[in-house]
C-alpha cells in the first residue's frame, strides 16, 4: 500500500511530459477557437446590426442555438451525430469546429456590443468625409472596438481555455483527456489531477499577463 | 452652391421644419442664429445627408443628393465638409493621422503627396506641435482646429459647421473663430450654426434667424443687428446681446 495519501514523486515525473504535450494541444485549440469565433463573431455582430430583418435573424438565431444549448451537447451532436447525415469528422476537426461555433457565438456579443459603445459622432464624422460602410468599420470603428473589447475576450478566452476540456468526450486527446487517461493506468488521482490543475492555472495566468499588457499598450489613447 | 427646395424634416409626428428653401452662393458665409429646438442643426444636417429628410430636395453644385444612388451620393457628399460640436475626432489615431485618413482611404491619393499636404494645413491651424499627439491629450480649442484640418483635407466646396465652438471653455473659442475666420477670408463657402454673435456680425455675409422652423428673418448682418424687422428678431437679439 505504498502512497496511500502521500504523492509519488515518480508518478509525478512520468506523468508530466503527457501531461504537457496535452497542454500544448489545449493551447492550439483554444487559439484557434477563439481566432475563428472572431471573425465568425464579427461577420455575426454586423448581421445583427444590419437593418435588414432576414440578416438579422440569421445572426439572431445562430447565438441563440449555440449560446442556448450545452457546448458538451453541441460536441455531441457535431462529433457522434452528423456520422449519421454522412459527415464523419475526425476528433480534431469535431472539436475545432464545436468550439469555435460556440467561441462565435459569444464572441458576436461581445463584439456587438463593442460596436455600439462606439460614439455615434465617429460613424457621422465617417460619413460626412465620404466613407463607405465597409472603411467605416474597418479604419475607425473595428479597431476602437477593440480597444473596448479586450477585457471581454480575455474573459472569453480564459473560458474557452478551460472549456476545452470537454472535448476530451469525443475521444480528443488535450491535457484533460490525457490526465484521464493516466489516471485510469495509474490510479494515482491526486499527482495526475495536481499537476493538471497546476498546468490550467499556469496556462490561464499566462494568457490573463499578457492580456493586461494589450489592454495596457492600447489605453495610450 | 448649395440649394434646398421645399425641404421638410419630422422626427414621428414632430414636424421640425417644412418648405424650407434656401439658396448659398459660390465663397458666401451664411450663419443660421435662433433658439434651442429652432431646427438649425436639423438642417444644417440634411445639407449633407446626416439627416434624411422627409420632403424636399437638397442640391450641392448642381448635383442633387439622391440617397438611392449610393455612390453617387458620397461624391456628392464629398465635397461638403463638416465640424461637429463634438469634434468627432478619430480617438485611435493621432492628429496626423486623423487629417490624411480620408484623402488616402476615400480618395486613394498617394500618401506621401497627402503627407505633404497635411503638414501645410495642420501648420495653417497653428498645430504643428502636436502632429503626433493623440486627441486625448489635446484642450477642446486644439481638438475642433484638428477636426477643421481634417475636413480641409478633403478639399471640399463646401463647410458647414454645426455649433463648432459651444463645446468650448470661453478661452478656447477665440482661436477657433480665428481659423473659421480665415478660412472665410479664403473664399470658402461656409455654412455657420452658431451662437456667436460676434462671428456672425463680423464675418457673415448673411445672417438667418430660424424658430420653430421656420426662417423668422433673413439679411445682411448689418441690416439684421442693427435694424431687425420682425418683433421674434427683436426679442431674441435682445435676450442674448
Amino acid at each position: 500500500m505504498l502512497g496511500g495519501t502521500r504523492m509519488d514523486i515518480n508518478v509525478i515525473k512520468n506523468a508530466f511530459p503527457v501531461l504537457l504535450e496535452g497542454s500544448l494541444m489545449t493551447i492550439e485549440l483554444t487559439v484557434l477557437s477563439v481566432v475563428f469565433g472572431t471573425v465568425i463573431g464579427i461577420v455575426t455582430a454586423l448581421l445583427k446590426l444590419s437593418k435588414n430583418k432576414f440578416m438579422a435573424g440569421i445572426g439572431g438565431f445562430y447565438t441563440w442555438i449555440f449560446r442556448g444549448t450545452p457546448m458538451l451537447l453541441q460536441l455531441f451532436v457535431i462529433y457522434y451525430g452528423l456520422p449519421s447525415v454522412g459527415v464523419n469528422l475526425s476528433p480534431f476537426q469535431g472539436a475545432l469546429i464545436g468550439l469555435s461555433l460556440n467561441s462565435g457565438a459569444y464572441m458576436a456579443e461581445i463584439i456587438r456590443g463593442g460596436i455600439l459603445s462606439v460614439d455615434k459622432g465617429q460613424f457621422e464624422a465617417c460619413k460626412s468625409l465620404g466613407f463607405t460602410f465597409f472603411d467605416t468599420m474597418k479604419r475607425v470603428v473595428l479597431p476602437q472596438t477593440f480597444k473596448i473589447i479586450i477585457p471581454s475576450v480575455g474573459n472569453e478566452f480564459i473560458t474557452m481555455l478551460k472549456d476545452t476540456s470537454l472535448v476530451s468526450v469525443i475521444a480528443m486527446e488535450e491535457v484533460m483527456r490525457s490526465a484521464q487517461i493516466l489516471y485510469a493506468s495509474t490510479f494515482r488521482p491526486l499527482e495526475i489531477f495536481f499537476i493538471t490543475a497546476c498546468l490550467y492555472l499556469l496556462m490561464t495566468t499566462i494568457f490573463t499577463t499578457v492580456f493586461s499588457y494589450y489592454e495596457k499598450k492600447l489605453s495610450v489613447y | 452652391m448649395i440649394e434646398t427646395k421645399n425641404l421638410t424634416k419630422k422626427f414621428g409626428s414632430l414636424t421640425v421644419f417644412e418648405g424650407l428653401n434656401v439658396k448659398v452662393k459660390k465663397g458666401e458665409v451664411l450663419v443660421i442664429i435662433g433658439p434651442s429646438g429652432s431646427g438649425k442643426s436639423t438642417f444644417l444636417r440634411c445639407l449633407n445627408h446626416l439627416e434624411v429628410p422627409n420632403g424636399g430636395e437638397v442640391f450641392i453644385e448642381g448635383e442633387k443628393i439622391d440617397a438611392k444612388n449610393k455612390k453617387h451620393m458620397r461624391n456628392t457628399i464629398e465635397k461638403v465638409g463638416m465640424v461637429f460640436q463634438s469634434f468627432n475626432l478619430f480617438h485611435h489615431m493621432t492628429v496626423m493621422q486623423n487629417v490624411i485618413e480620408a484623402p488616402i482611404t476615400v480618395k486613394h491619393e498617394n500618401r506621401e503627396e497627402v503627407l505633404k499636404r497635411a503638414k501645410i494645413i495642420i501648420e495653417k491651424v497653428g498645430l504643428s506641435e502636436k502632429v503626433d499627439d493623440y486627441p486625448s491629450k489635446l484642450s477642446g480649442g486644439q481638438k475642433q482646429r484638428v477636426a477643421i484640418a481634417r475636413s480641409l483635407a478633403m478639399r471640399p466646396d463646401i463647410m458647414l459647421f454645426d455649433e463648432p465652438t459651444s463645446s468650448l471653455d470661453p478661452e478656447l473659442v477665440g482661436e477657433v473663430l480665428g481659423v473659421m475666420k480665415n478660412l472665410a477670408k479664403e473664399g470658402m463657402t461656409m455654412v455657420v450654426v452658431t451662437h456667436e454673435m460676434g462671428f456672425a456680425r463680423d464675418v457673415a455675409d448673411r445672417v438667418i434667424f430660424m424658430d420653430g422652423g421656420k426662417i423668422v428673418e433673413e439679411g445682411s448682418p448689418k441690416e439684421f443687428f442693427t435694424n431687425p424687422k420682425e418683433q421674434r428678431t427683436k426679442e431674441f437679439l435682445n435676450k442674448i446681446l
